[in-house]
């Protein structure tokens, strides 16, 4: 059986376990990444890969700010293309209740430094010709979001961590975690890995990694499906974002692919990765009321992925009662965004005991009680 | 050199498929994430069985114990307005 020593376990190769990793290496500690399959098989790799500035809370802003300016670096950094393309999301409001909503966030965007406008549907028909403007009453418009590709990302990551010494075990559940005075964490080939400090970065599988250990987080995964078309020549610069009830979101991939989902209502609780018949004709019908020549869009493929909730839909970012083990998931659909200025305030804290900026709203002992996200 | 497509759908060289299983990946699952490969308008109808072999040949193991990557509806491609025809429009 073999023993690797660390100075600090990441269980969880997604993009905020990874990221995570890189800036602890970055400052010199020795991390060992370890995965149940391969890197980004959870709710990274199945993730639609958006980019927004646009929530309504200055934390997750001020961290959108900094991500994306990490996401508009990484191919200098990683000397391959990590797909980011800054086109902009458009947030769509068909009452007057969304429209108020979207201008008291701009408020808040605003004052953090954001680019984002309110626009009237004259401006939203100049912006996006193909978009059918019947019932919408304003759009949300921040030229600066955007999107790149999760497994570019990662890959780059990886390379780093690599470099500055760190190592990944992929292919090898947790299968339990001991702590007779530092961490020894079990994995499925036998390896047993110690390490003084840990951190659960397993998205839908955190809360039962958890559970062994006396901890019962607050995260509740459930299932999300999204689907992708062919590629297609470029027509579509914005992420468009439909928040009608039966509203949905896409956008053109810089390959070309729209790639889109809708929010399913009810919810679909549970780790599930299977696919509903209703979605494909409800999402084709939805984004082409939406942008009508997306009719003749030829669908390629159709998938489900996990967003791991959090009952007032904000992360969970923290130290816990055990000590030495740290907490960083339930991002509500929001990890791969966040993810690369997550990971860099993680390991800071994770290293030097405190945050680097206001983290109350992602604290474990928070009130959960629904509140202040109003962006879904 | 000789450049040898493997995907055409993606443009994907065998050389970038071998990369990829020499950096690590050991399943078509992975594979396919990574590079893209089948994921174009065939899904892997014309690259999946070479890929099966080459990770096969890779790895040393017989294409038999090689499990291809999983079948994603629609299948083909299916214009998005063939699916609510009669529904709604």
């Amino acid at each position: 059986m073999s023993v690797l020593t660390c100075d600090v376990a990441v269980i969880g190769a997604g993009i905020i376990g990874t990221a995570t990793a890189r800036y602890l290496s970055a400052r010199g500690s020795d991390v060992v990444v370890i995965d149940r399959s391969y890197m980004g098989s959870g709710s990274t790799g199945r993730c639609i890969g958006g980019l927004r500035h646009q929530f309504s809370t200055a934390p997750s802003i001020r961290l959108m700010k900094e991500s994306i300016r990490i996401f508009s670096q990484m191919e200098d950094e990683f000397g391959h293309s990590v797909e980011f393309h800054q086109g902009g999301y458009l947030l769509l409001a068909h009452d007057n209740d969304m429209a108020d909503t979207f201008r008291a966030n701009i408020r808040i965007q605003r004052a953090e430094g954001v680019n984002v406008s309110l626009l009237d549907p004259v401006e939203i028909h100049s912006l996006v010709p193909e978009l059918n403007i019947h019932g919408v009453v304003a759009g949300a418009w921040c030229p600066d979001d955007g999107q790149a590709f999760p497994f570019a990302v990662l890959k780059g990551f990886r390379s780093l961590i690599e470099k500055a010494g760190g190592r990944f075990l992929l292919r090898n559940p947790v299968k339990e975690i001991r702590r007779p005075s530092h961490f020894e964490l079990i994995l499925a080939d036998g390896t047993r890995v110690e390490a003084p400090q840990v951190l659960l970065a397993a998205g839908p599988w955190t809360r039962e990694l958890a559970l062994p250990i006396g901890l019962d987080l607050p995260l509740a995964p459930e299932r999300h499906e999204a689907m992708i078309t062919e590629r297609m020549p470029r027509f579509l610069e914005p992420m468009l974002v439909d928040y009608r009830p039966d509203g949905c979101y896409f956008q053109q991939m810089l390959t070309g692919q729209v790639i889109g989902c809708y929010t399913p209502v009810p919810t679909v609780p549970g780790i599930r990765e299977d696919i509903s018949f209703e979605f494909l004709p409800q999402l084709a019908w939805r984004m082409t009321r939406l942008v009508p020549p997306l009719r003749n869009a030829a669908i390629l493929r159709h998938w489900a992925g996990c967003y791991t909730m959090t009952p007032d839909g904000n992360p969970i970012l923290d130290r816990t009662p055990v000590d030495g083990l740290f907490v960083a998931s339930g991002m509500c659909g929001h990890g791969f965004m966040f993810g690369p200025a997550m990971g860099r305030h993680m390991a800071d804290f994770i290293l030097d005991g405190e945050w680097g900026m206001d983290f109350s709203e992602f604290a474990l002992d928070r009130d959960f009680s629904p509140g202040a996200e109003t962006l879904k | 050199m000789e450049r040898i497509v493997i995907c055409r759908c993606e443009d994907i060289t065998e050389d970038e498929v071998l990369a990829a299983i020499h950096n690590g990946a050991t399943t078509m699952e992975e594979l396919k994430r990574v590079l893209r490969v089948g994921m174009g308008p065939c899904q892997g109808r014309t690259c999946g069985p070479l890929i099966r072999s080459m990770l096969a040949r890779e790895l040393g193991e017989p294409v038999h114990a090689i499990r291809e990557w999983s079948r994603r509806p629609p299948l083909k491609p299916v214009p998005a307005g063939t699916f609510f025809r009669g529904e709604e429009s």
